[in-house]
């Protein structure tokens, strides 16, 4: 089985990507390809690369740093650092730079394009090459193992991962009277407690629920499913398989609390939760780490797994990756070198220090400086343990997205209470039956 | 009431007639002038050629030639003849687009239209500090529309937002806007009138501004009122105006994208899906590039034949010699 998922939506990375989409749709219409970098040449005697990526802030600088870093080292192969646009449109940027014929070497992609991508002829197959000893595949997370696979071929090298743990305010627990979240909680815990936490006249909210329709709304119901023991589509990836009791479940309790207990916010796809929560006026939140640095330094915040069904505290998680495009074979070889060296547990550790982003590999969290990072983020823990509960992986199928875009419809109509579960379960799965049928 | 539909027939005849060029002058030459003005014509304008040509013909030809392919931007393209066209006529959620468009237009451009002629005429005043009410009217048009849609949302949130504050604190029900699908594309045609305002007022203004005083003059020493001859003066005479914001705003609305872009995405439930955002939701995230050129190709001839009807109704009939 194969992994897809798009990616956590970072509230930056978001806002960048509209000015992109805009300018996606301009490059369709133009047929002129929308402006990617130009493409190193090997001038010089030398070797450089083209990287392209859409880290912003903090992350950005970091890579900056370690690309100096490397290209000190390695005066014959050069790293040319070319800022996307950001990470939500990195697909679209990379595929028009193919149909201008002007592609960067090496692209940071969400886990989430691996399967639209994995069709492109320029894409370095790295099933063999990952063998090598010096890659060490299998100290990668396997949800990230299998997030760069599609269909038996890998496609790219892990280069971030993460997952959605439950986010509470300290402050509002204590106001309410009511015990803090734990690791153990049931879902029944976690209703009662959204319940309790939510008051109409002060317009405070239990949680808060992205109901834009978008994957951010699929892939917290994903999460619900799975731990309800269910999957989306069936193992060979043919038929959907969430019209079950498992799939009910989920969308029952998301309808219990959005509905009857009203104990939801539903945002609208703005990111406006994260002001809200940092204005005391929402309790818990289902986030990632991506989150942490924008909660307010005043409000005092903890962190546990997601509550469980009847014991299984299942998360998901998305693990982006770093895929490589064939130029010339010198180039593909500094590509593939340059993209070892940034991945291994050092170099990653260093990065995961200066950001506070999970480490990708385990051995990173033997490494010595993995104290200095705990240390650092202590928050980070708990999302760091919460790897362990990633059992399943999205489909990495290439029409995933038109899958994504019925699923999220169908949880969407219930947290409105415009559609019973058991109803929009039924044409939910028709919508994904015809979206798998049209491939 | 004889000055107005004077006015009304004849509203460029008002220079003097010898200064008009006449036909015969410039037949005395023809010939080699003709051919290196022609020349110098073609090379004075040849960047705007080469630029609209590249950005624009070029383009345009290129999406008609996808929308018959199918084609994911990576694999090589397949030729499916009129497969998208036949797939599109049968596409619920297309017809579901050409719906919300339709009633998106149908509200957008009237409200706009009337809204900019009475903030035109609120500013066509001499009164002290008019300057800043006409910079204040005109500011939502230089507004990038991420802002507006963020601001917009913040302000018709149904929890938190100013408006349904307000509505509560004067106890009127509340909205709840973009969060509502049976409300969301109102929301968006308030968003977005709101951000067109400024642009139509302008050139309503610039208009205005246009029409001789004295015409004005006369109609009140005939003891027109001053909103009698708003209405029968200078309505009138600004058709032409009228006539161009009738075109533009119905081809960017027939357009619109970007404030949903910013605000809805489309939703809650497909709600606030229209044309262009369908089209950018099969290209850009489902990569079905063939089928997104086609609704292209659809959209594109529906706004030029919207255009030619409305530019045939909205010329002015004295300038063709009668109505056509």
């Amino acid at each position: 089985m194969v992994a897809v998922h798009p990616n956590p939506l970072r509230a930056r990375r978001r806002r960048a990507r509209r000015f992109a989409a805009s300018a996606a749709v301009v490059a369709l219409v133009a047929g002129v390809s929308a402006a990617c970098s130009s493409s190193g040449g090997g001038s010089g005697g030398g070797t450089t690369i083209t990287v392209s990526h859409g880290y912003t802030d903090i992350e950005a600088t970091e890579l900056k740093v370690q690309v100096k870093q490397w290209n000190a080292a390695h005066p014959s192969t050069k790293v040319n650092l070319v800022f996307n646009g950001g990470n939500d449109s990195a697909l679209q940027k990379t595929v028009a730079g193919f149909t201008a014929g002007n592609y960067p070497d090496v692209a940071y992609e969400y886990g989430s394009s691996a399967a639209q991508l994995a069709k492109q002829p320029k894409l370095l197959d790295l099933t063999d090459k990952v063998k090598a000893a010096d890659v060490d595949w299998s100290d990668f997370y396997p949800s990230e193992q299998q997030a760069a696979t599609v269909n038996g071929k890998i496609v790219g090298v892990p280069a971030l991962v993460d997952n959605l743990s439950l986010v509470y305010n300290k402050a509002l627990f204590a106001q309410a009277g009511i015990a803090v979240p734990t690791n153990s909680w049931t879902w029944q815990d976690f209703r009662t407690a959204a319940k309790k936490l939510t008051n109409a006249s002060t317009r405070n909210y239990g949680w808060a629920y992205v109901n834009d329709g978008s994957e951010d709304t699929v892939w917290r119901f994903l999460a619900m499913l799975w731990q309800a023991g269910g999957d989306l589509l069936t193992k060979d990836n043919k038929k959907p398989a969430f019209d079950s009791s498992a799939g009910l479940a989920a969308l029952q309790q998301l309808r219990d609390m959005a509905v009857t207990d009203k104990s939801v916010y539903l945002d609208t796809g703005n990111d406006n939760y994260l002001n809200l929560f940092n204005s005391g006026k929402i309790g818990m939140l289902w986030t990632g780490p991506w989150d942490l640095s924008s909660i307010n330094a005043n409000v005092k915040y903890g962190v546990t797994y997601l509550p469980g069904y009847k014991g299984d505290h299942e998360t998901i998680s998305g693990p982006d990756l770093y895929m490589m495009f064939d130029h010339s074979s010198s180039r593909a070889a500094t590509a593939l070198k340059f993209v070892n060296w940034l991945t291994s547990a050092k170099v990653h550790l260093q990065f995961a220090i200066a950001t506070g982003d999970l480490p990708v590999r385990k051995s990173e969290t033997t490494l010595p400086g993995y104290q200095t990072f705990l240390k650092k983020y202590p928050a980070e823990q708990v999302f760091v343990a919460n790897l362990d509960n990633v059992k399943h992986i999205r489909p990495n199928l290439a029409d995933y997205a038109q899958i994504s875009t019925a699923v999220g419809q169908m949880v969407q109509s219930v947290m409105l209470g415009k559609a019973q579960p058991a109803d929009a379960l039924k044409s939910g799965s028709a919508a994904v039956t015809s979206a798998l049928a049209g491939s | 009431m004889s000055v107005p539909v004077r006015a009304r027939r004849r509203p460029r005849t008002i220079l003097p007639r010898p200064q008009q060029p006449t036909p015969s002058k410039r037949s005395l030459r023809k010939g080699t002038r003709n051919r290196t003005d022609a020349l110098t014509g073609w090379a004075m304008i040849s960047p705007s050629v080469l630029l609209i040509g590249v950005f624009g013909l070029v383009p345009v030809v290129w999406a008609f030639v996808l929308s018959f392919q199918r084609n994911d931007l990576q694999t090589p393209a397949k030729w499916i003849g009129f497969s998208n066209y036949r797939q599109l006529a049968h596409d619920p959620a297309f017809r579901e687009s050409i719906r919300n468009t339709l009633v998106y237009t149908v509200l957008f451009v009237p409200i706009t239209l009337v809204l900019s002629l009475l903030a035109a005429a609120a500013l066509n005043r001499r009164i002290r500090g008019i300057t800043i009410y006409r910079v204040a009217v005109f500011i939502p048009v230089v507004t990038s529309t991420i802002a507006t849609g963020v601001i917009f949302t913040w302000l018709m949130d149904p929890d938190y937002g100013l408006i349904n504050s307000l509505l509560h604190k004067v106890g009127l029900p509340t909205f709840g806007y973009f969060s509502d699908p049976n409300q969301a594309l109102y929301a968006v045609v308030a968003m977005t009138v709101w951000g067109w305002v400024g642009f139509g007022a302008l050139i309503f203004l610039a208009g205005l501004q246009g029409i001789p005083t004295d015409l004005m003059e006369a109609a009140q020493i005939d003891g027109c009122s001053k909103r009698g001859a708003f209405w029968r003066i200078q309505v009138p005479l600004l058709r032409p105006v009228t006539g161009f914001l009738l075109v533009w705003l119905t081809i960017n609305s027939l357009q619109l994208f970007d404030e949903v872009y910013a605000t809805t995405k489309g939703g809650p439930l497909q709600s606030t899906t229209v044309v262009v955002y369908y089209l950018y939701q099969q290209a850009f995230q489902f990569f079905h590039a063939g089928y997104a050129a086609s609704i292209a190709v659809v959209l594109f001839i529906a706004i030029a034949v919207v255009t030619v009807v409305q530019l045939r109704l909205s010329r002015d009939p004295s300038a063709s010699g009668g109505r056509s």
